[in-house]
């Protein structure tokens, strides 16, 4: 069942087009994914679903009603975690959640246990006393996740909620959006790791200069470059006529070198070994290393635009 | 709009040393300008009679009446070197032949001495000028009746001419008001008096406009926290949110006046009249106008920082020219009078002073503040335009 369906949906600022008429759609019950660069307009598409900004054109529906004729059919569902930390610095941890309760209607006793709950999801049982302002960085994404979760929101939407943060944070995020999952929550999880999303999600949109540029499944996006490998060769040194000889091979599609390094992207090579390795011994060159990479989202990535996900 | 108004007020209690110094400050200030502005405000004259005449005796008569300036007789000698030495404003002479000259209708010899030119003694030449003319008029008037009905009936004409005289000075007093009529209320011991008076209501008034500026001011911090946006998000509706934050820091602004105006009540011994009702009508208006020129503040400004760095330049600008420093009474620029119209520190001032000062009530209440009410509403509209959404 579609729960949030997103139309030619576009975002001007004066002359830069944040977001470029994109679409796609959100199922009840999956962790969507939003993949793309630094830039690429994913909280600006999020600003939007969340009725902060409008759209300069386009539609978005929740549950089949307009929230742009109508935001309060979503806002009451919503849940957000926005990028950057969204606390009151002077306030403590705990008078922060009962404020974000209290602003979804939470009252009494119920805000009390839901406030109680939240701190064991988010790891911070019997911690919530320090303000805001003295929480460590990784903390105070605990919080502000959990600010988005006290009302119980049929939709939750994590703006790259573990940027800059520990590792051992970082998995204990990852696994709480698992686990929520688990629980029914629809969420749309956005980042520009790659690893994330390959482990949390089961739809994809990648996006790119406001454009999506791939939707599917982990699987259907691999589809795009089957065949295709990744293969990491170290030398003792790399010359011209090397480079020259291995972008002679037919299905070598793409050589990026950088110092004693290169990386291939190959099509279809079942012959690779042999083929490169004659062609090396004909130079003056040695291999050092090879190691071949399976395909991933960050060589979809690549492939559709040739650059790295990363920089 | 509960939650914000919970919010606002869970935050105040982290905040609330913010408020206690502004409001020591602010009863600091009030009273060292009160005590600066009281000694050098109501200087002395000193009064040489030379002519030691009725006519003399009445014009000195008069000046004791004036209450701009403190009058005391004195003779020529000690009268001159005081004026030399800075002790008194000026000295008024009143030279031998004055009595002459106003039976002969001759003008009458009068002198001031003086040692510069400034708004003190412009003041003085023209109460001397007032006194004087008075004095001929009524005498000439005194004069002329006592001789007719004296003509008529065998009266007896000094008589007459005294009670002539008197009649007239009592026509002055209603037809031309030459003196500063407000006749001071009494107001027991210490330091309480006008200066003192007008510089606690001035001071407070400027004082709380910080207060109530900067809490409103929050919305541009919450803005760099994010939590505008979270709040905008949220199912709380954007009239509730800004409804929260303008009812809270409107009690904060009320608060903080009525802490001055209590605490300059009861240190400094100011009695701001018995009309509370009154009281609180205008510094709600005014406590209004402000919380509404904030909203306007920050709205055309993007961080809180900017609105840091322009409010004391705003506040400061307008409290000047609305004569929260000094009185308004003693600014003779018709530019900067007609300025002060438009700050609503002016008309705060005015209605309060009318009630401290002139004992007033409620008439002298409403106009000042329906004006501070209209002035609210424009910054009010202003700001809800301005401030951003998003
Ligand atoms: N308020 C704004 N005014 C002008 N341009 C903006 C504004 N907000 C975003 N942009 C521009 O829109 C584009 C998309 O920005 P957006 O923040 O949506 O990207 P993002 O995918 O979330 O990136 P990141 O991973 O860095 O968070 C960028 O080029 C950005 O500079
Ligand atoms: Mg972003």
């Amino acid at each position: 069942m579609t729960l949030l369906q997103i139309s030619n949906l576009q975002k001007y600022y004066k002359d830069v087009n944040a977001v470029d008429s994109i679409s796609f759609d959100v199922k009840k019950g999956e962790v969507f994914g939003l993949l793309g660069p630094n830039g690429a307009g994913k909280s600006t598409t999020i600003s939007m679903i969340s009725t902060l900004i409008k759209p300069t054109s386009g539609q978005i529906t929740y549950n089949g009603e307009s929230i742009l004729e109508n935001p309060k059919a979503i806002q009451q569902k919503l849940g957000v975690v926005p990028q950057e930390i969204a606390l009151y610095p002077s306030l403590s941890g705990y008078e922060n959640l009962k404020f974000w309760g209290h602003s979804y209607g939470l009252r009494g006793n119920e805000l009390k246990n839901r406030i109680a709950e939240v701190a064991e999801i988010i790891g911070l049982k019997d911690r919530l006393k320090k303000k805001i302002e003295k929480y460590s960085g990784g903390m105070k994404r605990r919080i502000n996740i959990g600010a988005a979760l006290l009302h119980k929101p049929e939709l939750l939407i994590m703006d790259e909620p573990t940027v800059g943060i520990d590792p051992q944070s970082r998995n204990h995020i990852l696994e709480t959006v698992l686990e929520l999952n688990k629980q029914g929550m629809t969420i749309i999880y956005t980042s520009h790791y790659m690893e994330e999303v390959e482990f949390l999600c089961s739809r994809i949109s990648i996006m790119d200069k406001g454009e999506i540029i791939a939707s599917g499944t982990q699987e259907e996006l691999i589809e795009i470059v089957k065949g295709q490998k990744k293969i990491n060769l170290k030398f003792d040194r790399i010359t011209k006529e090397l480079t020259e000889k291995i972008n002679s091979i037919s299905y070598v599609q793409n050589i990026d070198t950088q110092d004693e390094e290169m990386v291939l992207a190959t099509q279809n090579g079942d012959n690779i070994f042999k083929d490169l390795i004659s062609k090396v011994s004909e130079t003056d060159s040695n291999i050092l290393s090879i190691d071949i990479k399976k395909p991933n989202l960050e060589a979809v990535f690549l492939h559709l635009t040739g650059r790295a996900l990363r920089d | 709009m509960l939650s914000i108004i919970l919010l606002r007020l869970q935050r105040l209690k982290g905040e609330y040393h913010v408020f206690l110094i502004m409001t020591v400050l602010s009863l600091v200030f009030s009273f060292i300008f009160g005590m600066t502005q009281s000694q050098d405000f109501t200087p002395t004259v000193l009064i040489v009679d030379m002519d030691e005449s009725t006519y003399s005796q009445m014009v000195i008569d008069e000046f004791k009446n004036d209450n701009t300036f403190r009058y005391s007789v004195a003779n020529y000698d000690a009268a001159a070197t005081q004026v030399e030495d800075g002790k008194v404003l000026a000295s008024i002479v009143i030279y031998e032949g004055f009595d002459t000259d106003i039976r002969n209708n001759n003008i009458p010899s009068i002198g001031v001495i003086k040692t510069k030119e400034d708004r003190d003694i412009f003041t003085l030449n023209s109460i001397v000028a007032n006194i004087t003319s008075k004095v001929i008029g009524n005498t000439n008037i005194a004069e002329i009746a006592s001789i007719y009905v004296s003509e008529l009936a065998d009266a007896d004409k000094d008589t007459l001419f005294d009670k002539a005289y008197n009649m007239a000075v009592e026509d002055w007093r209603y037809k031309k008001p030459v003196f500063i009529e407000a006749s001071t209320l009494e107001q027991g011991a210490g330091f309480s008096d006008d200066n003192l008076t007008h510089s606690i209501i001035g001071f407070s008034l400027f004082f709380s406009m910080y207060t109530i500026v900067f809490a409103i001011g929050e919305i541009l911090n919450d803005r760099k926290n994010n939590t505008w946006q979270r709040v905008l998000v949220s199912p709380i509706s954007k009239i509730s949110i800004l409804g929260g934050h303008l009812v809270v820091t409107f009690l904060i602004g009320l608060v903080q006046v009525s802490v001055l105006f209590i605490s300059g009540r009861y240190l400094f011994d100011i009695n701001f009249g018995v009309n509370l009702g009154v009281i609180l009508l205008i510094l709600s208006a005014f406590v209004f106008t402000v919380t509404s020129l904030g909203l306007f503040l920050s709205g055309i400004v993007k961080t809180h920082s900017q609105l840091a760095a322009m409010t004391p330049i705003i506040l400061t600008g307008t409290s000047m020219l609305g004569g929260c420093m000094w009185p308004l009474e003693i600014v003779n620029n018709k530019i900067v009078l007609a300025l002060a119209n438009i700050t609503p520190q002016k008309w705060a001032i005015q209605a309060m002073e009318s009630i401290a000062i002139h004992g007033k009530g409620l008439n002298e209440v409403v106009f000042p503040a329906l004006v501070l009410t209209v002035m609210g509403l424009i910054f009010f509209g202003l700001g809800v335009k301005l401030v951003r959404f998003e």
